[in-house]
């Protein structure tokens, strides 16, 4: 009977983390202004003409994922710290299945990634004169990222809400468990920047797939252990 | 409602090398409530985390049973009331949006009269039902626990430190509440005053 | 009694048998051609680091799994201890690689997607060690460090497999490619050493962990004993 609403808890949580972030905006302000704060530096520092041509391909898709990357780590871990800080992870605890719990926020985080991407992306392209010729692909490979990172960020925000010293430690966890993902992005943006063709990010999105992919199945499986413990 | 009655033996608790709980055993059980007493530090929150499935006791064990068939530890939280000090619920939603999350992931489909209606018995006053509980007094914030502990009519309910932030009238409330329940579920509440005390129909006194 | 002689023989045997290979390795192993004077014979004790690395995170998944199941806390000693052997045996891996590096290509540090892989991994076993000193109550810093091991597991195949081969398919000839054909046609007599060496390492990592598994045995029963 529980199970045909496992969907319509997720919602709630999911509806919960939205109208508490619409009201407090915590999460939103700081992924956005340290997105925005790092992009500036680095196109006032940098900007479209500093680079050689040769690097142009591998210098801007590096950039632009480290200024994603680390917008985004300074808000994912919210998720779950700011329900232990305000005493509400025992209440949540109480009431809701794991599997609700960990949907609703993996699409919370989702969305806050969406958000950051769909903002930042497209200034970083103007700013920097960063030409891509497949922004299908491009799209693409932004939407598997954001599932994969979301996964794992959800994950390792869950693990470091119940030990001390929270935020720097999610940076430690979650640094090792995001790399391969990085690189992989890093590789398929350069592919989708140089080619229209969706062939050219095949390989990159492949495993940005299969990894976020297994993250999510192996998640299924730990999150119950890691909020109940 | 079925009579869930939550038995534990031998319940002992060590944090590091430190312990908080040594052998404590007894039985909540329907029209019985039991009250935990003791000072601050005597492990009466411990307790009762241990009893919620919250914690895991170093030694004992808890059991739940419906009628006479054990319950996996799995559906403890089901048929589970619980409210506490560090038990919070969301400061950026209202008392009414905080209740009606609540009833949502516990699969209940209730109507806004009904839980407005839920926290008027625990004398929060209709105006400040959909006010964020941000900027509640303690005292309101306390009523919003306590309802959404009662929400979902549990079988076993657990108060630690059910008065606490709550005037004379509050005390009142809290009083009602229990009696109320003492009927409908097995009752625990942790407690260091003396007027809860005389709620026992059991009691179990934790020293330091 | 027999079970302590039994592990005082085998100790000796690892020792003379590690002063063979290590004979072995400098004086019975033929010189490598393609390499700098006798760089090479470091790989003797490279890839068997390396490799305890490696065996060192499936021995911390499979108590990490089990400990998930079973909760004793005998099981998260386990993997903690397997953890700790693969966090000094990755670091020896990266040490001994990257003086070779140094030597070969006069630079310690190529970016190879295999140096990036045992440097991850080494990022993974501190970060580990990093969670379980932020937790102070034991069954959670097991449950949760077990957690995060898995989860880190599931990375492995991701760096060992998928991102070379996306890096490969850039760079066809970096510098290391010339290595890998080169272990391919290994002389037999350093393959024999390569090999004792690998049994050598493997024989060296599970003493040490059994070790720690025995000291964390006996401080299990101590507050057993202290606690009744």
């Amino acid at each position: 009977m529980r199970a045909s609403t496992l969907l319509s808890e997720s919602l709630a949580v999911l509806g919960k983390e939205l109208t508490a972030e619409l009201r407090s905006r915590v999460a939103l302000n700081a992924v956005g202004l340290f997105g925005l704060t790092t992009l500036i530096a680095v196109a006032y520092q940098i900007g479209p003409y500093r680079i050689q041509e040769q690097d142009r391909p591998h210098l801007l898709a590096a950039l632009l994922w480290v200024i994603l990357f680390f917008a985004a780590t300074s808000g994912l871990s919210r998720v779950f710290v700011k329900e232990e800080d305000a005493h509400t992870a025992k209440t949540l605890r109480l009431a809701a299945r794991p599997l609700a719990v960990f949907a609703g926020k993996f699409l919370f985080n989702l969305i806050l990634l969406a958000a950051l991407y769909a903002f930042i992306v497209p200034l970083y392209c103007a700013l920097m004169g960063y030409a891509v010729q497949g922004v299908a692909s491009l799209a693409l490979l932004l939407a598997c990222g954001a599932v994969a990172l979301s996964a794992t960020s959800t994950m390792v925000a869950a693990i470091i809400s119940r030990a001390s010293g929270s935020t720097t430690l999610f940076a430690i966890l979650s640094v090792p468990l995001v790399l391969p993902l990085l690189v992989m992005l890093i590789q398929g943006t350069r592919a989708a920047a140089g080619s229209t063709t969706i062939a050219a990010v095949l390989p990159a999105l492949q495993g940005v797939v299969s990894l976020g992919g297994a993250t999510l199945v192996i998640s299924v499986y730990l999150f119950p252990v890691v909020w109940h413990d | 409602m079925s009579a869930v009655s939550v038995e534990f033996k031998g319940v002992s608790k060590r944090f590091g090398n430190r312990s908080v709980l040594a052998a404590v055993s007894g039985t909540l059980q329907r029209g019985r409530v039991l009250v935990v007493a003791g000072p601050n530090g005597a492990g009466k929150s411990t307790l009762l985390n241990i009893l919620a499935g919250l914690l895991r006791p170093s030694r004992g064990e808890v059991v739940y049973r419906n009628g006479d068939a054990p319950l996996a530890r799995t559906h403890w939280f089901e048929h589970l009331g619980m409210a506490a000090p560090d038990m919070a619920v969301y400061e950026e939603l209202s008392a009414l949006e905080n209740l009606r999350f609540f009833a949502r992931l516990r699969g209940l489909h209730l109507e806004d009269p009904t839980l407005q209606e839920l926290l008027d018995g625990l004398g929060l006053p209709p105006r400040e039902h959909t006010r964020t509980v941000g900027t509640y007094s303690s005292g309101m914030r306390q009523r919003v626990k306590l309802a959404q502990a009662i929400l979902h009519e549990p079988p076993v309910l657990l108060l630690d430190e059910p008065s606490s932030n709550l005037d004379e009238a509050g005390h009142g409330v809290v009083a009602d509440l229990v009696a109320r329940f003492r009927e409908l579920a097995a009752v625990a509440v942790a407690t260091n005053d003396p007027r809860e005390m005389t709620w026992a129909d059991a009691r179990i006194d934790l020293a330091l | 009694m027999t079970k302590t002689r039994l592990r005082a023989v085998l100790q000796w045997a690892l020792g003379v048998w590690f002063v063979l290979v290590i004979l072995a390795a400098f004086f019975y192993a033929p010189s490598a051609s393609g390499f700098k004077g006798e760089s090479a014979r470091i790989v003797f004790f490279h890839v068997p680091q390396a490799w305890v690395a490696v065996l060192a995170f499936c021995v911390n998944l499979v108590a990490s799994l089990r400990y998930l199941r079973t909760r004793n806390p005998i099981d998260d000693a386990r993997a903690a201890a397997a953890a700790r052997l693969g966090l000094v045996f990755s670091l020896l891996a990266t040490v001994t690689g990257s003086l070779f590096a140094n030597v070969m290509w006069n630079s310690f540090w190529n970016w190879d997607p295999r140096e990036v892989s045992i440097v991850i991994l080494l990022l993974i076993y501190a970060a580990y060690f990093a969670l379980r000193e932020a937790i102070p109550d034991e069954e959670r810093r097991g449950s949760l460090s077990a957690a995060y091991a898995v989860l880190a597991f599931v990375t492995m195949p991701f760096l060992v497999f998928v991102v070379p081969r996306i890096y490969w398919s850039l760079h066809p000839d970096t510098i290391i490619g010339a290595t890998g054909q080169l272990k391919l046609q290994m002389e037999s007599r350093m393959l024999q050493v390569l090999l004792g060496s690998l049994v050598g390492f493997t024989g060296l990592f599970s003493w040490l962990y059994t070790l720690e598994v025995r000291l964390a045995r006996a401080r299990l029963a101590r507050r057993g004993r202290e606690e009744v």
